[in-house]
């Protein structure tokens, strides 16, 4: 479809660097074991994921959803912007991402802390293990991810994109919706089924 | 107009993805350090268990047998030799009964000619070794 | 060969030839006393026979690497070797080394030679793999530093490609790794847990580096396939190795004290191992069928593909077969690990090794790009010998573990380990048998150097044809 250069980048399908969707296959699918595991060993200790489950900060991890929503949003809107040539626009809802992503962490950050003062640790039970295991994978993509926003960030403000040529954009958006997609089922997967 | 996969992403995912998993990796090793001393059994390392782990490794041991199923698969697992051979003395007489020349057209382990002490050591070793929680494993007594 | 210090490869190669045929010597011997208990005995008893057999086959691919290495870093960084003098006198230091430490083994009991070497001054010897005296493995950090040095400096002075850097960063991690072979505390669940930084952060970690670069230059030369483009595959493959691999190390700290997550991390993680095997496959079959050019060398593109098989069946399929923490609960140190190593460590490292020196000793004994093709048949012969005969050998280990596993662990009557391991000797004897015809391959392999070396260089054929 895009061989000659003929189509302007937009139109390409899937957006961004094939190298990340690669990328983002290998992530998913180790989410989706992960995923299942649990949903398998939750099956057989019901009452025990059910009872520790209720210790879990829901208001904080509903936050944290909207959160990575609007991060998520703001990065939309960047990508939006870039491809009408808006640098400036583009460079501004990055770092709004930025900061949404930042708050996240710091509500998720303020949980951790919370659990590792009452003594919780990886081996402390089965559904810690995987609240911890699944949540801190997580939370390590959210870094990478706000990593990869910020550094697009500073190179859109130093001119290294614009409406023609933006690959690095879609391919960092397309690693964040990632992030966000595995955290709008872990956050219910986790918190909130039972 | 940029390719549809280039090498600078290649390259970035290559030094992004094997530094992050890297430092996941320390995480969980510093967690596990945190954890070993509920499961490793350390509060039993004497200076004999010391010495008995020396020998165990002076005279490779562990070029024939198992121990926690790591090792050679040429003689029996040892992780639990403590518990199959009926305690230290079953461990101390099965090393020091094994024949100098050999069982004919059978495997035998060596006669290693160990002094008494040596002797305790070696079981003092596989006793402490015994008794780390191993999530229980082997299966069966049979290792 | 377009540089003059390429030519210490030859050296390294040599080595690495005669090393591997010690190895498989010993693995006859050690495949006899399965069956034959007291065959050599108490001479050479199993455990000394398996060490020179496994410290052999350690010693012969580093020695592959290193020629590898000075073969291709020249040719890639376009211009001589740092220091051509430093690498032949590393040579001797190893190889010298590693013939004291191999008689060593032979000639004088383990615990004399623990004794003699000063063993409890800084206790490292007597672990799996890690049975080199103390001061065997300080001469091996002085020669992989020195090693590094003269790479190093020849990267970068010279043209940096995908394929040196890579090449380096492989190579400095499995110096920098193996520093973890020093570390040998009381607590024996620690002692294991950093042996396997540096057991299996070499074979499924930083070793897969340096075969990704070497297969990839043997691919750049024989298919003339755009640079870019294999590049791009090779950093993939690498990135998915250590996406997964890293993590992947949890699938041996499943039963050996360490916490019980690891049954969870290591089995989700090690899943995803064959992954990075299989993109090897397609890729080499990949850039093979897009060949610009058809090489003259057929025998070294049928190493190359082979590697990629083999690795993936070896590396992938034989180690996913047993990487889940529920099947490894019985699998665990019985006969199936043994033929995972059997086919892993041919299929991935010995071939990829025997790939670079197909591809480059014609060259090195004075050929423009090829053996002759009598030549070259007989080593297609050897090839097909041991790589078939390696896939019997790991057919029958794993036939024996199946049974292993059900006769001592799985049963409702579990029997002893050495009743066990009498009901499958039939299947030790077959892979016995199986290694014999490797053993015939092996001479074939050698033999192939001096058949056929006065005939004339194989001919050009048709040009090649764009679609094939």
């Amino acid at each position: 479809m895009t061989r000659g250069g003929s189509l302007p980048e937009t139109s390409r399908y899937p957006p961004g660097d094939l190298a990340v969707w690669i990328f983002i296959l290998a992530e998913l699918a180790v989410f989706a074991i992960f995923f299942a595991a649990y949903a398998f060993t939750r099956m057989q200790h019901v009452a025990l994921f059910d009872q520790y489950q209720a210790t879990l900060d829901r208001n904080a991890a509903l936050f944290n959803t909207l959160a990575l929503v609007t991060a998520s949003y703001f990065v939309v809107r960047a990508v939006t912007a870039i491809r009408e040539g808006r640098t400036a626009s583009a460079r501004n809802r990055l770092w709004a991402a930025v900061g949404m992503g930042g708050l996240f962490l710091l509500v998720k950050g303020m949980e951790y802390a919370h659990h590792l003062g009452e003594g919780i640790r990886l081996s402390t039970n089965a559904f810690y293990m995987f609240y911890l295991s699944l949540t801190f994978f997580h939370f390590m993509h959210v870094i990478l991810g706000i990593l990869v926003l910020m550094v697009l960030a500073m190179r859109t403000a130093a001119g290294h994109y614009s409406a023609q040529s933006h690959t690095d954009i879609e391919s960092g958006a397309s690693y964040w919706h990632m992030v966000d997609l595995v955290w709008l089922i872990l956050f219910p997967l986790v918190y909130v089924m039972h | 107009m940029s390719e549809a996969f280039t090498k600078v992403m290649a390259r970035n995912i290559f030094y992004g993805g094997s530094l992050f998993f890297l430092l996941l990796f320390l995480a969980l090793t510093f967690d596990t350090e945190g954890t070993l001393p509920e499961r490793d059994n350390r509060q039993a390392i004497t200076g004999k268990v010391a010495m008995g782990k020396r020998l165990w490794e002076n005279n490779d041991c562990i070029g024939c047998h198992t121990l926690l199923g790591e090792g050679a698969y040429f003689a029996p697992e040892l992780g639990n030799a403590y518990k199959r051979l009926g305690g230290k003395a079953g461990i101390i007489g099965f090393i020091e009964s094994r024949p100098k020349d050999g069982i004919p057209g059978r495997r035998s382990m060596p006669q290693f000619n160990f002094t008494d002490e040596e002797l305790d050591a070696i079981a003092e070793f596989l006793k402490y070794s015994s008794e780390i929680n191993t999530a229980n494993w082997p299966p069966n007594i049979q290792g | 060969m377009q540089y003059q210090s390429q030519a210490v490869a030859k050296l390294y190669f040599t080595a690495a030839i005669g090393l591997f045929a010690g190895q498989i010597l010993f693995g006859l011997i050690l495949g006899l006393q399965y069956v034959v208990g007291d065959f050599l005995f108490p001479e050479i008893p199993f455990n000394v026979a398996r060490m020179v057999h496994t410290n052999l086959l350690i010693v012969w691919i580093l020695f592959g690497f290193m020629g590898a290495a000075y073969y291709l870093v020249p040719e890639e960084a376009e211009r001589e070797l740092h220091s051509p003098g430093l690498a032949v006198l590393m040579f001797w230091v190893f190889l010298v080394a590693g013939a004291l430490t191999i008689l060593g083994y032979l000639l004088v009991p383990y615990s004399g030679l623990a004794k003699m070497t000063g063993n409890d001054l800084l206790p490292t010897m007597g672990r799996e793999f890690l049975e080199q005296p103390t001061i065997t493995k300080i001469g091996i950090v002085i020669v992989a530093l020195a090693f590094l040095y003269n790479i190093g400096m020849t990267i970068l002075s010279g043209r940096k490609t995908v394929v040196n850097l890579v090449l380096l960063i492989g190579l400095a991690g499995l110096a920098v790794l193996f520093l973890f072979a020093f570390y040998n505390p009381d607590n024996l669940v620690e002692d294991k847990l950093y042996w396997w930084w540096v057991v299996h952060l070499w074979v499924e970690g930083v070793w897969e580096l340096i075969l990704g670069s070497i297969l990839a230059f043997v691919l750049i030369k024989t298919t003339g396939v755009d640079r870019e483009v294999i590049e791009k595959w090779l950093y993939v493959i690498i990135a998915m190795t250590l996406i997964t691999g890293i993590i992947g190390t949890g699938h041996h700290y499943y039963w050996i004290g360490t916490p019980e997550y690891w049954q969870w991390w290591g089995s989700v993680f090690s899943a995803l191992e064959p992954i990075p095997f299989f993109m090897m496959t397609v890729f080499a079959f990949n850039m093979v069928n897009r060949r610009r050019r058809n090489h003259l060398n057929k025998v070294a593109v049928l190493w190359a593909l082979g590697t990629a098989v083999m690795a993936f069946l070896g590396a992938g399929v034989w180690g996913f077969l047993h990487t889940l923490s529920p099947v490894n609960y019985y699998t665990h140190g019985s006969q199936i690990t043994a033929a995972h190593g059997h086919m892993a460590f041919y299929g991935a490292y010995a071939m990829i090794v025997l790939t670079i020196i197909s591809y480059a000793m014609p060259m090195m004994r004075g050929r423009k790009a090829a053996n002759s093709n009598r030549s070259q048949v007989l080593e297609m012969w050897s090839f097909w010998l041991m790589t078939v005969s390696m896939v019997f050998i790991t057919l029958f280990l794993t036939g024996a573990g199946i049974l292993q596993v059900y006769l001592q662990r799985y049963s409702d009557t579990p029997l002893p380990f050495m009743v066990v391991q009498e009901k499958i000797a039939l299947f030790y004897w077959m892979r016995e048998v199986a290694g014999v015809v490797f053993l015939a391959g092996l001479v074939l392999y050698i033999a192939s150097f001096f058949v056929g070396s006065k005939d004339p260089e194989a001919a050009v054929e048709q040009a090649a044809s764009p679609t094939a």
